[in-house]
């Protein structure tokens, strides 16, 4: 049988859990299917020309629309980057590891990523990357397809190339 | 301001990573209680309420004005709830500040507040939605490489973060409702763990829970008060998107352009020396430096200078954060509006053992979302 | 009252009121809707100096989701900005407030909320009080129909009473090309649907849709070169209650009665019977009732003569949240400025338009809009 309380109750702890659904959108979505035929796509701005990655429906800084899609290499250049020694609630990944952001060739807009295959204290900003994916088979369309970047071994991008466009 | 509005009264919680001998309510109105009482009002003395927080999953409760308004005395009162991420705190201030200048509210109340212990802030800020880029590590995981970028192009020399950590713990020391207070040497800051490099663990704000309240009047009522006003000069929020190409993520655009407005307002032309005390939002010690010259203290990549010769201590030329900051104390919908209280002290002349010397005018300031947000107010101790 | 700047609802478009848009992102839905206000208005985005939204993270299920709409919004160069996080009628409410203060002059404000992508009737609940109400587990179809049998016990309303208004509601709706349940119902046919939670039918309550919204509002001196015929706001207040359901007579709404003695003070309007059209925030007929009851208004679908009511058909025939409240603020405006198509109110002059947030009617605003300005 169990002890009346010796504290008073001074909280409750609860989960909430609230079941959701999100839709990609089907623009979004054309994106998500490419990764899985180790694709990225990015959408052009009518009127700017600029690149965005992922692809945007609209560009925010003309807000005209971005409707045609373009293939993007899978290369870049890492244009700032942090080490993280926290562990991250809900995620499964070895400490340290380096999140960077990738400014891939031709786009106008980084993306987010972890870097590997080197150490952390390898990774610099102007180092170029290339993606690593996941192999054939097991690429189900979200961005996990891209496991990580990794040196590519070419000279580093100019300081100036990139540090006005992290 | 169209019409003159004064912050007439001020009150806050002591701040601390677990208020257990308190629920949400009780927290907020401790907060409420102080700052009516600091003005010498009651309830029936206020014509609406402004209350800002950060995101509702922090602790759960979705909308918690609704649930709060017996606890704010908002019965058959209007109401309303701001949220603009991490500046939140400073546009509900200066959104109180609108309902006054309108002429259709003489008294409000103003409060913001934050429990974090009562949620995950690490998982409420970073979850992984699909179809959308992980954050990955958080606001310290998301920061950082901006960090790194202001370094790489300011030059500033590596120990710049721990001063400004160190210097910030120092002043939180002399205020009583800090979270942080333990004193801390530049040393042990920089031999703390990197968490997130180039940002170290003393580098970095706590979670806190804590609640403060403001009392904005008119004139006429700012003038019949017991104490003496701070009378908001100016005041703006500026925003821009994310995902604009070529933003300049270390010294953003909004923010820049946030000052030069509400300094063109208050007809401020030489705000590093117009302004006798700036109370920031510096939730990682390199912001501090980057602050500085978005709000046009420093010349750009200089703001780290300012530190290294410690114009920005108490007794010095531009004390910052007298209060010890966000980097001591973060209630994160609360932290915009302490900077922005905390200003309006000092023009006081109430700021206790923090108060600076002779201040004339102060500036508070907030930012939130991926350094998108802005809200700055200059509070003057003259109309 | 003192004289009040003069400011108008000038321009308005929304994405379709749907259950669930499989295709679209909420930033995707608001795009082309904040491109057509524009347009509508015939303003550049430059021509716009502050903007405000109106959103909920728990709604769309993502922290800071209000700060992905930025991107579609035009926010570049940086803009004045607000958001509030709450029916985007408030956010209109704080750019009218904004506009008194002198600190805008044309503005825009957007409602956004992706609710098929949720649970609402899960996420409403976390509206409650945390340790009593929301643990039991009350979601707003059960607070409603706590509120609703509190109602029927005062006034003596029954069954048919509620199904005769719902039906006039769902009879308005379908006329309503931008509504969600476009199907007329008799009071029979209602009545003959199953309890949802008694006393409420299943016929009675408000399918929960998504859509994106976006209006333009400016001041006088802007508004009359912007729009034909603008909606004038001539007064306006909002007010909320305690919300334990124990704590506040159910069966009125006290705050609904003070929100609108305010604003039809600030108005000169006598009463709402006074008003041409009157359109309505209630979700299912024994709000109506009560809203009926706060504004003196006649507590019978049968009533003759006096204003027209939920010409739109009400929130009862859709609900969109987040946008519900604006959607109400829509159609005075378009009832006001020949928008409103086949159920346009002939020659109508002026509206009262009510909105509503929160549990059993927590907190509610009204608006008094007129075809003249008010103050000269």
């Amino acid at each position: 049988m169990s002890e009346p309380p010796k504290e008073r109750v001074k909280y409750i702890d609860t989960n909430l859990n609230l079941p959701y659904h999100y839709y990609a959108g089907d623009y979004k979505a054309l994106y998500l299917r490419a990764l899985k035929d180790k694709k990225i796509l990015g959408s052009r701005c009518s009127k700017s020309g600029k690149v965005f990655v992922p692809p945007v429906i609209a560009s925010p800084e003309t807000l005209a629309p971005c409707d045609e899609l373009v293939e993007l290499p899978h290369r870049g250049i890492v244009t700032t980057f942090c080490v993280v020694n926290v562990p991250v609630y809900g995620r499964e990944i070895e400490i340290p590891y380096v999140v960077a952001s990738v400014a891939l060739d031709g786009a106008d807009v980084s993306l987010y990523s972890l870097i590997q295959e080197c150490a952390a204290a390898d990774v610099h900003m102007g180092i170029r990357v290339e993606a690593v994916w996941k192999p054939d088979g097991e690429r189900q369309g979200d961005h996990t397809d891209i496991r990580y970047f990794r040196p590519t071994g070419e000279p580093d991008a100019p300081f100036e190339s990139f540090i006005h466009r992290l | 301001m169209k019409r003159p509005v004064a912050v007439v009264g001020v009150g806050q919680t002591h701040h601390t990573s677990k208020r257990a001998d308190v629920n949400v309510a009780e927290m907020v109105r401790e907060a409420v209680d102080r700052a009516l009482l600091d003005a010498g009002l009651e309830h029936d003395d206020i014509d609406a309420i402004v209350l800002g927080k950060a995101p509702d999953p922090l602790e759960g409760i979705m909308q918690p004005e609704q649930y709060l308004a017996g606890a704010l005395g908002a019965h058959l009162k209007p109401i309303i709830r701001v949220h603009t991420a991490g500046s939140v705190g400073c546009t509900t201030a200066l959104t109180a500040a609108t309902h006054v200048a309108s002429g259709l509210y003489g008294r409000i109340l103003t409060i913001a507040f934050e429990k974090q212990s009562e949620g995950n802030a690490m998982w409420a800020l970073s979850p992984n939605y699909a179809f959308t880029q992980p954050m990955v590590a958080g606001a310290g995981g998301f920061f950082a490489p901006y960090c790194r970028a202001y370094i790489a192009r300011s030059g500033a020399p590596g120990h710049i973060g721990a001063v400004v950590a160190a210097n910030a713990r120092e002043n939180a020391g002399r205020n009583e409702y800090a979270h942080l207070r333990d004193p801390m040497t530049v040393e042990e800051a920089l031999n703390s763990m990197m968490l997130w490099e180039p940002i170290r663990f003393l580098e970095t704000c706590p979670s806190s829970d804590g609640a403060i309240a403001l009392v904005m009047a008119n004139e006429d009522h700012a003038r019949r008060g017991p104490r003496k006003p701070a009378w908001l000069k100016a005041g703006a929020t500026f925003t821009e998107p994310m995902y604009v190409p070529g933003r300049d993520q270390v010294s953003p655009l909004a923010g820049r352009t946030c000052a030069k407005w509400v300094y063109d307002k208050a007809g401020i032309r030489d705000p590093w020396n117009e302004i006798q005390v700036a109370e920031i939002y510096v939730p990682f010690s390199w912001y501090e430096p980057m602050w500085l010259e978005n709000l046009g203290f420093a010349p750009l990549n200089e703001g780290w200078k300012v530190v290294d010769r410690g114009d920005q201590k108490m007794g010095r030329h531009l004390p910052i954060n007298p209060s010890g900051g966000v980097l001591n104390t973060n209630p994160i919908g609360a932290s915009g509006m302490l900077r922005f209280g905390e200003a309006a002290l000092q023009v006081m002349g109430r700021a206790g053992e923090h108060q600076v010397g002779g201040v004339k005018t102060a500036l508070g300031h907030a930012y939130g979302g991926g350094a998108q947000y802005f809200s700055i107010g200059i509070l003057a101790a003259e109309l | 009252m003192t004289k009040l700047r003069n400011v108008a609802v000038v321009g308005f478009a929304q994405a379709p009121i749907v259950a669930a848009d499989e295709h679209h992102t909420g930033p995707e839905m608001l795009y082309p809707v904040v491109q057509a206000a524009l347009e509508s208005a015939g303003l550049e985005r430059s021509d716009v100096d502050y903007q405000c939204a109106g959103s909920s993270d728990y709604v769309d299920g993502r922290a800071f989701s209000f700060s992905q709409v930025l991107e579609v919004m035009g926010a570049w160069p940086p803009v004045q900005d607000s958001h509030v996080e709450m029916d985007a009628i408030w956010a209109a409410h704080l750019v009218w407030v904004k506009m008194q203060a002198g600190e805008s002059e044309v503005a825009i404000v957007c409602g956004f909320g992706k609710t098929s992508e949720g649970s609402p009737s899960h996420v409403l609940n976390l509206q409650l009080e945390p340790f009593y109400a929301a643990a039991i587990g009350l979601d707003p179809t059960s607070t409603a129909a706590l509120q609703a049998s509190a109602y029927m016990a005062r006034s003596g309303a029954d069954d048919r009473a509620l199904a005769e208004i719902a039906s006039k509601n769902r009879a308005a709706g379908a006329k309503n090309p931008d509504g969600q349940l476009r199907e007329a119902a008799t009071p029979e046919e209602l009545m003959a649907t199953p309890w949802a939670v008694k006393p409420l039918r299943e016929g009675y309550l408000a399918p929960i849709g998504e859509t994106a919204t976006c209006m333009v509002l400016a001041v006088e001196g802007r508004a009359e070169k912007i729009c034909d015929r603008p909606a004038w706001i001539h007064g306006v207040d909002h007010r909320i209650e305690l919300q334990a359901l124990g704590s506040r007579d159910l069966s009125r709404s006290e705050s609904t009665t003070l929100a609108a003695r305010n604003a039809f003070e600030m108005a000169g309007l006598a009463s709402a019977s006074a008003a041409d059209v009157v359109e309505l925030g209630s979700t299912n007929p024994a709000e109506e009732l009560i809203l009926r009851d706060a504004l003196g208004l006649p507590a019978s679908a049968r009533a003759q003569g006096g204003p027209a009511i939920n010409p739109s058909g009400s929130a009862q025939c859709a609900n969109p949240l987040m946008n519900t409240g604006l959607l109400r603020l829509a159609e005075g405006f378009r009832q006001l400025s020949g928008r409103a198509g086949e159920r346009g109110v002939p020659g109508a002059k002026r509206a009262v338009v009510h909105a509503s947030a929160g549990h059993g009617l927590q907190q509610n605003i009204v608006w008094v809009l007129g075809t003249e300005r008010r103050w000269s």
